[in-house]
């Protein structure tokens, strides 16, 4: 190598453009490792096919043929959460919910006044002027003024007091906790424990799968008590003898039949003993014979839509709430919807109108 | 001294190539450095199952052809249902295990008879493709059991997770890595 060469080769090291190249070197190599780091994943995505989707939507239909009541009236409840629908004095509407019992006007839904509870209630029933709300773990007597007159002695904590009926002498008291039905006198004594299995009396056990177990008492005289995991609505005597004969109900999509795992979530009678029922999953209002024999929906799962958002943090789906159900002395039927958050009130719809939307036919009356 | 300035000089040479290496090193490991922070070491992805509404995308918009998010069960909320709406088909023929009957596309979930009428449910978990019918089924009917998590092992940890642009409940999000995992039984039930 020659000295001139040397020379050369030292002056481009000197010369201020090689520095800058190298300095973009520099920079370009910071850039490509950063990129590399950050950018570990393809954005593509993968090759199956999009068919999981799993549509309960199509689960949903109701026939119209089906539908034998009409949506009336809307009462919104102003509450967080609502738990259960009475009827009160002079046909008042009762909802617990929150820590408070909301009693709305029949006509218009107008509150009239706020009762205030210490702690969020379960179920609720009415007798007169008073109020059994159901805790927990426990039953408090109210007045309509809000005056606790009686607490009643606390279930345990396996318990979880999910309906109250009340008949002449009796309070009938569903602990889904512990699945059985409690008898109370109106004082608050317990004097029996129902609808326990009991192999030597036939009594079939209560499945309850989720925290929902409805009781009624009909004019009858008998208990009519959800079974909701065997799909059925059971029938004792007061004594807690079972009839297993009028015990009625099937699992199935059907309409006629409950679906989903455990259905119904609540049931209502009617004046001559038909039970009106309300489904969770698909939810929807239906009405039976006295003898289980179906006879029209109420309500169907478009008439109950949820108001969910998408940001909502828990939804609606998660909060395991479900319809609750009364009926007032006009034969209404009062749907609690949980999602809206208010009372939806039915009444049938008149046979000529009825008779219309089976055949398709205009009636000039 | 012209002509002695242009002769290269052995040891400036060296010392300017240790510069320059030097240099790109530095700037490489600093590159090296930005990268992992902007990569986020400390967070992962993951399901948020009280806002999860099991759509199915999970399965199909993962990077991976197996899907990274897997079924998982919250036995302490299960009822323990003979019908069980995450595991039967809706109006099933009949209750068993007979594959026509299943929800389940690739047969994951294992149903044992525990005693009249219980039966217990529980995931295998390297069948599971995250496509949440099961979910879904669970959700809808019963108690919301079944839901799907992330599963880290498999997850590429992509710096843009597919799914999370896909989820249209804006379910997956960021939590720390000590943490990776949202049992629906132990973060907040329903109300």
């Amino acid at each position: 190598m020659t000295p001139d060469g040397n020379a050369n080769r030292r002056d481009a090291v000197k010369q201020p453009g090689l520095w800058v190249l190298l300095l973009l070197t520099v920079l370009g190599v910071v850039g490509l490792v950063a990129l590399m780091r950050t950018d570990s994943g393809p954005p593509a995505r993968n090759t199956l096919p999009p068919s999981f989707d799993y549509d309960l939507s199509s689960l949903a239909k109701v026939d119209p043929k089906w539908i034998g009541y009409e949506p009336t009236a809307w009462f919104p409840v102003a509450m967080r959460v609502v738990r259960g629908v009475a009827l009160g004095p002079d046909g008042l509407i009762c909802v617990a919910g929150d820590r408070a019992i909301h009693v709305l006007e029949p006509d218009d839904g107008r509150l009239r006044r706020k009762i205030a509870l210490d702690e969020a209630p379960r179920c609720l029933a009415a007798d007169g002027d008073l109020f059994y709300v159901g805790f927990e773990n426990h039953v408090a007597v109210v007045d309509l003024d809000g005056t606790v007159s009686a607490q009643w002695d606390s279930r345990g904590p396996d318990a979880l007091l999910t309906s109250i009926a009340v008949s002449q002498d009796d309070v009938f008291v569903a602990d889904a906790g512990t699945k059985c039905v409690l008898r109370y006198d109106k004082s608050g004594k317990m004097t029996a424990t129902l609808a326990r299995r009991d192999a030597r009396r036939n009594v079939p056990a209560l499945v309850i799968p989720s925290p929902y177990c409805d009781v009624a008492v009909g004019s009858d005289g008998l208990l009519r008590v959800v079974n909701p995991g065997r799909h059925r609505i059971e029938y004792f005597t007061r004594r807690g003898d079972y009839e297993a004969p009028l015990t009625w109900g099937q699992s199935g999509l059907a309409i006629e039949r409950f679906c989903g795992c455990c259905n119904p979530v609540a049931i209502a009678l009617l004046a001559d003993n038909r039970v009106v029922t309300a489904e969770k999953g698909i939810p929807r209002v239906k009405v039976y014979s006295a003898e289980g024999r179906f006879e029209c929906v109420v309500a169907s799962p478009e008439q109950l839509t949820s108001t969910d958002t998408m940001t909502e943090e828990t939804r609606t789906a998660h909060k395991l709430l479900a319809v609750d159900l009364a009926v007032d002395r006009q034969g209404r039927i009062l749907v609690l919807d949980p999602a809206a958050r208010g009372v939806r009130v039915f009444v049938k719809k008149k046979p000529h109108a009825a008779d219309d939307s089976e055949s398709g036919e205009v009636n000039d009356e | 001294m012209a002509e002695n300035q242009r002769k290269i000089d052995r040891r400036k040479f060296v010392g300017d190539g240790l510069r320059i290496v030097g240099a790109v090193g530095i700037a490489g490991a600093t590159g090296f450095w930005a990268g992992r922070r902007a990569e986020d070491d400390d967070n992962l992805w993951q399901i948020d199952p009280h806002q999860c509404v099991a759509c199915g995308n999970c399965a199909t918009h993962c990077v991976l052809d197996k899907s990274a998010v897997v079924c998982k069960h919250a036995y302490a909320m299960c009822g323990y249902c003979n019908l069980c709406t995450g595991y039967f088909e809706p109006d099933a023929n009949e209750l068993t295990t007979g594959a026509e009957n299943q929800l389940c596309p690739t047969g994951a979930i294992r149903r044992t008879f525990i005693e009249d009428p219980y039966y217990e449910y529980a995931i295998d978990e390297p069948l599971c493709i995250g496509c949440g019918k099961c979910v879904k089924g669970c959700t809808a009917f019963g108690n919301g059991s079944l839901y799907l998590q992330i599963d880290q092992d498999r997850c590429m940890h992509c710096n843009e997770c597919a799914i999370a642009i896909a989820c249209p409940s804006e379910a997956i999000k960021r939590v720390p890595a000590g943490k990776p995992y949202l049992p629906k039984d132990q973060n907040g039930g329903p109300a």
